[in-house]
């Protein structure tokens, strides 16, 4: 065997969490090897074939497997449950480029709202004006489109967006319409893609594949056109794709030393690096963590404290599709143009705490398939097929969805484990997900679905109905995946109530860095990728200033 | 106008972003799709199986004023599924056909085939239901079958003509879907707001 070579950074996972920490180590002149398990593809692996890519997920995650159950006494599920692509850009690959900074109080519900009987609330280990210099270097890095002065419900900002807001459907414009007359304040959702070229790439087309799709043109930013191509320029990054890691190795010195990893044909390599960074998301690291036993972590690595897997939170959705008088040409342009925050605020007085963004959301009716198949379950038809079915799909060109994205409450019995007997095709136990709902989401939900029905109403909806397939009408209603994954590892300054501190630096292992969607105490009422780019860009600041000061 | 002449030169210039969009918009896709693409041809069913088949389709999505599963050529686009990426589900669709006629039989003394649309919406009911008498026991279900057939049905009439359903755009054309945005070189801000008509991938303007 020949001498082994160390690098100085190992980055499992090339998503929005480890991009950016490739992107900046690589600029500090650190020698960086990221490990991603599924293939390098290129904007021209991309189209917006909906069949192939969103139904049978023929680009993404064709291998993904996963197992779900409700709580520990039901049975298990198998399937795939989780919204993830594993091309290299990780998830945020197909990501629809929401961008929001959570408000101040959202990193602090435990003090705010105080403790909830069956709630793991936590204050984040950090404050708001300590992460807001780097949501401003997320935003300009990725060329967030948006209007600064348009939320007066939004978190403070100290500098504009780079770029204006974009221009809207006529969907949007009903939905700001009737957002207005009842009061609200409706805004132009922000989205980290081009409304005119910026950072060498072309302004969006509007051709309406953006979530569940890979941008053919590189308008949307995302870590594989943003932060990857200035990490291979600097040629300190050796990028290998196909590398499923398996298990971080534990050093005697009790540093982790390597991490062992399967290519696509279960060949096994090792790679050797001074510090290790896991940013496989939410499901993905604690998987990998859970995976790493030795005697020193008979439990999974880094998990002294017990939790690494638990307190996983996916937010729940409170949807309403409904149909206008005229096309709503929803197949065009962005996810989301319009969205108000007016009902954001925790108010206790609503018969629960916490709440959420409400926006136009056209996931459910951008394209056909989507609509006939996440559509249908709440449309009150006699039947799924004959004349109700199209009928129904004749509906399409005139329907438009809105829907909350709603702050869950996180819970230690939620959490991913490895299951005892499902395998996947690299033999390694599959992720199982253990998730029900708090009582308080449940309230939270049905309360913001009647939100949505009185906006369809204002907004001259000819017909509406809750989109079934997002909301939880029964106790027993509960997600079983999510496309917002966080949660398992959280960041915390106690070493027996978290995982990793405030510097997303793992309490037990020194060497060892979560840096994604993990290390979030709490969910907030917002899309989560901005903050995981920001705290990333927070995290890599910190690690170049210790290790400038030999610290590390 | 300028707007359409500023997405043109967009779609050059994004084409020499992504290196190959040319190629990836003109490169045909493997399997059913070039199977769908070369022919019409029965690969997985057998004539009888093909015109069951395709009867199930039109009472899923029936022709009214407008094309129905039928005039878009669903059928096809299963046999094609089933020929590729679903081929594991062949046994679910020779076993579950087989059921069918055994229930038809015992129910009206026909084959599905010759039962007429009310009939047949009888016996696709009670298989939805999994109350089907005469089903045959065995490993597959009345209801997975329906269940099977229906979402291979929507996916014929609105998938891609090229994987060989949706024939002449007649699922798009009912739905008032255009086609794949960027296929169509995107939209402009006054389409979005239907200040100016949009070309469909039929060609037409909408």
């Amino acid at each position: 065997m020949t001498k082994r070579d160390e690098f100085d950074v190992c980055v499992i996972g090339t998503g929005a969490g480890g991009g950016v920490m490739i992107q900046e180590l690589t600029a500090a002149g650190f020698r960086v090897v990221a490990l991603q398990r599924g293939p390098f593809l290129k904007t021209s692996d991309f189209d917006d074939d909906e069949l192939r890519t969103v139904i049978r997920d023929e680009v993404f995650s064709p291998d993904q497997v996963e197992t779900y159950r409700y709580d520990d006494q039901s049975p298990s599920e198998t399937g795939k449950f989780n919204f993830t692509a594993h091309c290299v850009g990780g998830t945020m690959t197909h990501w629809a480029a929401w961008s929001w900074r959570f408000r101040p109080d959202e990193l602090k519900v435990l003090s705010t709202d105080g403790p909830v009987a069956g709630a793991s609330l936590a204050d984040w280990p950090i404050t708001y004006d300590e992460i807001e210099p780097f949501y401003q270097r997320a935003e300009w890095e990725f060329g967030v489109s948006g209007e600064a002065a348009g939320n007066p419900f939004g978190a403070p900002r100290k500098k504009d967006y780079p770029n204006p807001a974009h221009p809207g459907r006529t969907a949007s414009a009903r939905i700001a319409q009737a957002a207005r007359k009842l009061g609200y304040h409706p805004f132009p959702t922000p989205m980290a893609i081009n409304s005119r070229p910026y950072g060498g790439r072309p302004e969006c087309a509007y051709g309406g594949a953006c979530q569940q799709y890979g941008c053919m043109i590189g308008a949307k930013a995302t870590t594989l056109s943003v932060c990857l191509p200035k990490a291979l320029a600097s040629g300190k990054l050796d990028l290998r794709s196909k590398a499923m890691a398996r298990e971080i190795t534990l050093g005697k010195d009790g540093r982790a030393r390597s991490v062992r990893y399967l290519d696509d044909q279960q060949k096994e390599h090792e790679v050797f690096a001074r510090h290790i960074v896991v940013a496989g998301n939410a499901i993905g690291t604690p998987h990998l963590l859970l995976m790493s036993t030795s005697g020193s972590f008979p439990h999974g690595l880094a998990n002294v404290s017990g939790l690494a897997g638990r307190n996983l939170t996916f937010h729940h959705f409170a949807g309403v599709g409904f149909t206008i008088d005229e096309p709503a040409l929803s197949f065009t342009a962005l996810e989301s143009h319009v969205a108000f925050d007016d009902l954001h605020a925790s108010d206790p007085q609503r018969g629960f705490i916490r709440g959420g963004v409400v926006a136009e959301v056209n996931m459910p009716v951008k394209q056909p398939l989507a609509f006939a198949v996440y559509g249908f379950p709440g449309y009150p038809a006699k039947r799924a097929w004959g004349h109700d079915l199209k009928d129904y799909l004749r509906k399409f060109p005139r329907a438009t969805t809105i829907a909350g994205i709603l702050e869950d409450l996180p819970m230690e019995t939620n959490r991913v484990d490895l299951d005892p007997s499902v395998k996947d095709r690299y033999g390694l136990p599959v992720p199982r997900i253990t998730h029900r709902q708090h009582p308080n989401d449940l309230a939270m939900n049905r309360w913001f679905t009647k939100r949505c029905l009185d906006l369809a109403d204002a907004a001259g909806a000819v017909e509406k109905w809750p989109a079934a397939a997002f909301n939880l009408s029964d106790e027993r209603s509960a997600a079983k995946g999510g496309i917002h994954l966080h949660g398992t590892c959280r960041m915390g300054n106690d070493p027996k109530r978290s995982v990793v501190n405030r510097w997303c630096r793992s309490h037990d292992v020194k060497n060892l860095w979560i840096v994604d969607g993990s290390v979030f105490p709490t969910s907030a009422g917002y899309n989560p990728t901005l903050t995981i780019l920001a705290n990333a860009y927070r995290v890599a600041d910190h690690f170049v200033r210790e290790a400038k000061r030999r610290n590390l | 106008m300028s707007q359409s002449v500023s997405r043109r030169e967009f779609i050059v210039q994004s084409a020499v972003y992504s290196g190959s969009l040319w190629v990836l918009l003109n490169t045909p896709r493997p399997r059913a799709l070039r199977a769908a693409q070369q022919s019409t041809r029965r690969e997985v069913f057998s004539d009888a199986e093909w015109k069951t088949v395709e009867a199930i389709t039109g009472r899923i999505i029936p022709t009214d004023h407008e094309p129905g599963a039928i005039e878009a050529n669903c059928v096809n686009f299963i046999d094609k599924a089933l020929a590729h990426e679903d081929a594991k589900m062949k046994p679910l669709y020779a076993k579950g056909l087989a059921g069918l006629d055994t229930v038809s039989e015992r129910r009206f003394a026909k084959p599905f085939v010759d039962l007429t649309p009310e009939q047949q919406d009888d016996i696709l009911a009670a298989l939805e239901s999994g109350k089907a008498e005469g089903w045959p026991a065995g490993d597959v279900a009345a209801a997975a079958f329906f269940a099977a057939v229906r979402e291979h049905t929507i996916f014929g009439f609105l998938a891609d003509p090229k994987y060989g359903g949706n024939r002449d755009y007649a699922g798009w054309k009912v739905v008032g879907y255009p086609g794949g945005g960027h296929h169509l070189g995107g939209y402009s801000p006054a389409q979005m707001i239907g200040k100016e008509k949009i070309k469909t991938a039929w060609g037409e303007e909408v």
